[in-house]
């Protein structure tokens, strides 16, 4: 079917609108943190056989496994089968999935009674039972980081509601179940939002044009990225970053990549990766591939390039099964965020070989998470958030001080929200790091701290984190950035915890969590004084002798 | 009596007064550098009488553009130890998120402007650390010495809760530093969430000396004119302030041109008996939308200008970027988009002849022929068709189709991007649009209306007169108004009406002391509002409650009308057991002003004429008729194009309507 260029333009557009509201309805209407506030979620529109035609883009990770976990699910129960209030979901990092917490759900959309698209809608839930609340820091295989759920259908009118037995199966094995039910019902409430609007739309240009449009959004965001590619020299480029540890031992764990542009396709490699590792920082394939995905998306195509499944076709990712990047199961994966950042540098540094402009210099470019749990009398309270640091600075200017790292997009938690909320944790600060940004023509973004107060005795404390022990790399001169680091102060003595660790917390105690800044961009010596002025006056750096002297 | 409303826009400054039943319209040029010059030279032109005037209404970018040109004032920002760095932290979100140049927008005050105290405040308002006057007495000897800023705000953790420390802060610095503006954020924006809550604080800092000092000079130049009557400013809110008013909170002053349009188009529809209404102010760049209930417009708790958030009532208005300037253009992906890119007023569109060759809908409309070159704004202004047809041509050929096509395609486009923002307002907010009569104004509304109207299924399309004087008169149409928010925690149980009560008790005490010094008198007209959530969601859903019944509400009504609010949102909220909160409370109080005639076509010296339009592939005739021309009463019929001096009614095949009494144009559907 031909379509007016005009017809055309309109319906994928309002596709794009769709998914977008599917993606703020379910974040205004959750009720975890994690959800409303840190946004930790994706939606999107797909087509019948699972390719994402639309997706609301808010988080960068989470570009890619929609169609992943979509694919298992129709293979076990075909598409054609499916009835009214049926739906699909999946959370298995070896089936698709990322790490437990991702919960994939993908509603039918029906015309004429016949499937004609997806609602897909994924959300992080705060709690999915496990070892510990919200966070099982030591977990040494996937049993012991949550409730698993395999590709499956469910209906929503029999299976799910307060008497639904899979509503009840999932509220038996979890810990906060008000929030983490609450949150799978906006993500319900959300796929039925984008099944809506498609059926909006089939009503008024019919359904051949919309399968047609959905197809060729599909095509064009393809074109938009092949352009792009052909841009860039043809060659083979190389790349490699280090997770810091596996939080058992001391050994850093080396992500390399490498990355094959041909005209107007891009290979990217990831052999003589380390292999798996025994706790929680190994990354799903997945994970890999949303990681490589972003990198190449940020810095050689525009911004305004829907994102579909057009996207991935010219860009192919391997990595060898076994390795950090692809494990086995039952590997641990809570953490998986630690290794993609590294796929993220990797990728980046190779990159910085083909197109120079267009890279930035290594960020703190880690996830942060912070967990605080206490069993009270009315049963468990978990606050989990999620930092990021400063930005690598790149050749237009200074990197964003303190802001979430690229592959994600959290926004925090409010002192004044806390204060409302939480009786066993108070934040007595909450602030810039002066002179955490790696020095160059243009600095690092700075890092920040976040200080807790602890109130009461027998809170849980967990924590993963990474780059304490290995900086930021600067790019064409610029310096490196800085470490993030996490103490305890007890009764006048420093407790340093590891980047991966946990800790039973008493009152008094003062958890501080620091974040780490971004590298430079270009030798120092090149910083207009203006600006070394006014970093000075503004205290964003206090001491140029003493930060050379490191 | 004799009331003027001027407003001073980017290009002319407008003038509407009503005396006598009389309406009197003047058109002028603005002055950029000096919006006051330009309003002064509106009122010396329309001939008026300075010492009859009595109530003076205002209107003008002021406050914005301070913001948007970062010419406020020079403000110190006194912050809660540990917390200093709560605006270049804000919210730790990109609003791009594969721009890996991305920047924070910049606050209005620099980090070493920025100074802590030692205090805590909780929750609940109980004092955890107590303020310590010589710590704030050695803050002013070291740093806050006299003319080193033009003023001071005032943000503690938890002030919404009691705001005891800020008042007592802005004391010991008025006492240090007498006649220095100091404004605490309690007053502000009584309401949680640091970031959001400082912001608006120091926005409003930041503009009020610039607000003050302009008010003052356009005051004097009136008083030597013999002005004795009161001048007011209009607000983002809708309302109308007198000016010795905008001291309290000069965050309001901003954003008050789109509002007055819309109170303006509400007054017209009113006149007519329409009072559910989308508004939309389709100008050069852009286009105003708002959803408009029982002739009310919908308010917005909050608003960012330059990416910095406000916490103020707002007439919750969507913007996007489709006017008559925006640009036709390719992708690299081979789809003809339009906009969000505008040519602006300079260069223009490419037949205004002043050297802009980007093709515009305005370029398009030309060769469309929904735009007849001779009359543009009156006949005003010199279209060059050759020029817009050049500028069209190379599309043309790339998505191979004739010129005429492609610009029919480019304002298909152009409205298909009104009718998402409106259903922004409305569908996406479990409104239908069919419910609604939609108002166009500005230049370009009313040639796009109708087919906006049919995508959405709305019925009823009311066109106001002199759609380019609307905001102008929109200040005369609104009333006095002064808002006020309190952030006050309650579950929703039985004992909770109590808190309800006394919550609305005090805010009408406050309201009414407000309004009683700024020398307003009478009862005003109130709305409650109840943010409510879930306990556990973050973000409330505003709603309404009965103010008439307020002493007789329960809390299971009050349930029953957030569920309903909730449901009609989300899709989802009739959650049976779930725990239910009251967050805050918004109160507003309105003045209503005097009754007002209508808008008057004026006569202009239009010839009747014929189009030859081409839409939808069909290429036909299509007759020219000025507004002026037609009585009340009179019936017009598809296809006809009716030209004003500021803009032209696209009226297709397939519609028709009448002009009635007060010189409303309302179409429909023909049978």
């Amino acid at each position: 079917m031909r379509l007016d260029p005009v017809d055309y333009a309109v319906i994928s557009q309002s596709l794009i609108a769709a998914a977008r509201e599917m993606g703020a309805k379910m974040i205004r209407s959750a009720f975890s943190t994690i959800v409303r506030e840190a946004r930790d979620c994706s939606a999107a529109l797909m087509d019948r056989d699972g390719n994402v035609v639309a997706q609301a883009e808010l988080i960068p990770l989470q570009l890619g496994p929609m169609g992943t976990t979509f694919r298992p699910c129709a293979e076990l129960f075909p598409v054609d089968t499916l009835e009214a209030g049926d739906f699909y979901i999946n959370n298995d990092p070896f089936n698709g999935g990322q790490h437990l917490p991702d919960i994939y759900i993908f509603s039918p959309i029906f015309h004429g009674g016949r499937v004609i698209a997806f609602s897909a809608t994924t959300a992080h839930h705060l709690d999915l039972g496990g070892g510990s609340p919200g966070l099982n820091a030591g977990a040494t295989d996937v049993y012991q980081e949550g409730l698993r759920i395999p590709p499956s259908r469910y209906n929503l009118k029999r299976d799910w509601g307060p008497s639904g037995n899979f509503q009840r199966l999932v509220t038996a094995n979890i810990r906060v179940p008000d929030q983490t039910i609450g949150d799978i019902d906006a993500q319900f409430a959300a796929n039925a939002v984008g099944a809506e609007r498609v059926g909006e739309l089939c009503a008024k240009y019919g359904v051949d044009k919309i399968e047609a449009a959905m197809a060729e959004l599909i095509a064009y965001s393809e074109r938009r990225v092949r352009a792009a590619l052909r841009a860039i020299p043809n060659g083979v480029y190389r790349g490699e970053d280090w997770v810091d540890d596996d939080g058992v031992s001391d050994a850093p764990l080396l992500v390399k990549a490498t990355v094959t542009v041909k005209d107007d396709a891009i290979d990217i490699d990831f052999a003589g990766t380390c292999p798996q590792v025994a706790r929680n920082l190994n990354a799903p394939f997945a994970s890999t591939v949303s990681a490589a995905l972003s990198c190449v998306k940020a810095v050689l195509t525009s911004p305004d390039i829907p994102f579909n499944e057009g996207v991935k076709r010219p860009i192919h990712v391997t990595a060898p099964l076994g390795s950090l990047l692809n494990p086995r199961p039952p590997a641990p994966v809570r953490a998986r965020l630690e290794a993609s950042y590294r796929v993220f540098n990797a990728v980046m540094k190779a990159l910085a070989q083909a197109a120079p402009d267009r890279v930035i210099a290594s960020g703190f470019d880690t996830t942060t998470v912070g967990c605080f749990s206490f069993l009270g009398p009315d049963g468990y309270r978990v606050y989990l958030e999620v930092f990021g640091g400063g930005y690598g600075a790149s050749a237009l200017g200074d990197g964003c001080d303190a802001v979430d790292s690229p592959l994600s997009n959290c926004s925090n938690t409010p002192i004044e929200a806390m204060d409302m909320e939480y009786d066993y944790i108070r934040v007595v600060e909450y602030a810039l790091v002066p002179d955490s940004g790696g020095l160059g023509r243009h600095r690092g973004g700075l890092g920040f701290v976040r200080r807790y107060a602890v109130l009461k005795d027998g809170v849980t404390f967990a924590l993963y984190a990474d780059r304490f022990k290995g900086r930021p790399d600067g790019v064409f001169g610029g310096a490196s950035g800085t470490l993030g680091r996490c103490e305890v102060l007890r009764a006048g003595r420093v407790i340093q915890l590891k980047s991966k660790d946990s800790m039973t917390l008493a009152k008094g105690d003062i958890v501080s969590l620091q974040m780490g800044g971004g590298a430079g961009y270009g030798p120092a010596a090149e910083r207009p004084a203006a600006l070394v002025e006014r970093d000075l006056a503004d205290g964003f750096v206090t001491t140029l002798k003493a930060r050379a002297a490191e | 009596m004799l009331r003027v409303g001027v407003e001073v826009g980017g290009t002319f400054t407008d003038l509407v007064a009503v005396g006598a039943g009389e309406l009197v319209i003047t058109k002028v040029p603005s002055v950029s550098s000096a919006p006051d010059v330009g309003a002064f030279r509106a009122l010396t032109e329309s001939g008026l009488a300075f010492a009859g005037i009595t109530d003076l209404a205002h209107g003008s970018t002021v406050a914005t553009n301070a913001v948007l040109e970062r010419k406020g004032a020079r403000i110190a920002l006194i912050a809660t130890r540990g917390f200093r760095d709560i605006l270049l932290l804000q919210r730790h979100d990109r609003r791009s998120i594969y721009d890996l140049a991305y920047r924070k927008p910049e606050p209005l005050v620099a980090r070493r402007d920025i100074f802590e105290v030692g205090e805590r405040i909780l929750a609940d308002g109980s004092v955890l650390t107590e303020l310590d006057p010589a710590e704030l007495d050695r803050l002013i000897r070291a740093h806050l010495r006299p003319g080193a800023y033009e003023a001071v705000a005032i943000a503690l953790l938890n002030s919404y809760a009691n705001p005891a420390h800020e008042h007592r802060v802005a004391e010991i610095v008025r006492a240090g530093l007498p006649g220095l503006p100091v404004t605490c954020s309690a007053d502000v924006a009584r309401e949680f969430r640091e970031y959001e809550r400082t912001s608006t604080t120091v926005l409003a800092t930041y503009v009020q000396p610039v607000i003050a000092g302009y008010l003052a000079r356009f005051q004097a130049r009136l008083a030597e004119a013999g002005f004795t009557g009161r001048l007011s400013v209009m607000q983002s809110n809708g309302g109308l302030m007198p000016a010795e008013g905008m001291g309290l909170n000069a965050v309001t002053a901003l954003f008050s041109g789109p509002a007055a349009g819309v109170m303006g188009a509400t007054r017209l529809a009113g006149l007519s008996g329409y009072r559910d209404l989308i508004t939309f102010d389709m100008g050069g760049t852009s286009t105003d939308i708002c959803l408009v209930e029982n002739g009310r417009p919908g308010l917005a708790s909050e608003t960012e200008i330059d990416g910095l958030p406000a916490r103020t009532p707002v007439l919750d208005i969507v913007t996007v970027g489709a006017g008559g300037g925006s640009i036709v253009w390719a992708d690299d992906g081979g789809m003809l988009r339009v906009g969000p890119r505008s040519a602006g007023a300079d260069p223009g569109p490419a037949c205004y002849g002043r050297g802009g060759t980007a093709a515009t809908v305005t370029d398009a409309h030309v060769i469309r022929g929904t735009i007849r070159p001779t009359a543009f704004l009156g006949g005003a202004m010199a279209i060059d068709a050759g020029a817009a047809r050049l500028a069209l041509t190379g599309l043309g050929r790339q998505f191979e189709r004739a010129v005429e096509t492609l610009a029919d395609d480019a304002i298909r486009l152009a409205e298909a991007n009104i009718v998402r923002a409106i259903q922004l307002v409305s569908t996406e907010r479990g409104r239908d649009p069919r419910d609604y009569a939609l108002v166009p104004f500005g230049g370009a509304g009313p040639l796009h209306a109708v087919r906006i109207a049919e995508a959405l299924g709305v019925e009823t399309i009311l066109v106001p007169p002199c759609a380019g004087v609307i905001s102008a008169y929109g200040l005369l149409a609104a009333d006095y108004a002064y808002y006020d928010s309190a952030t006050r925690r309650a579950e929703l149980e039985e004992g909770v009406e109590a808190t309800v009560r006394q919550a609305f008790a005090e805010m009408c005490e406050r309201a009414e002391r407000r309004l009683a010094e700024v020398g307003l008198s009478g009862t005003p007209s109130l709305d409650l509002v109840a943010d409510m959530r879930f306990v556990g969601q973050a973000f409330e859903v505003p709603v309404a409650l009965p103010v008439e019944r307020i002493d007789r509400l329960t809390a299971a009504e009050i349930r029953t009308l957030f569920e309903a609010a909730h449901e009609r949102l989300y899709r989802h909220g009739s959650g049976a057991g779930k725990r239910v909160e009251i967050v805050a409370f918004r109160l507003g109080a309105h003045l209503p002003s005097a009754a007002l005639p209508p808008l008057k076509p004026p006569a202009g010296r239009f010839a009747a004429g014929n189009a030859t339009v081409v839409e939808g592939g069909r290429r036909f005739d299509c007759p020219i008729r000025a507004r002026a021309t037609f009585a009340a009463g009179a019936r017009v019929d598809g296809p006809l194009l009716i030209e004003d001096s500021t803009s032209t009614v696209y009226v297709p095949d397939g519609w028709r309507g009448t002009i009635d009494e007060h010189f409303n144009l309302i179409l429909g559907r023909s049978p």
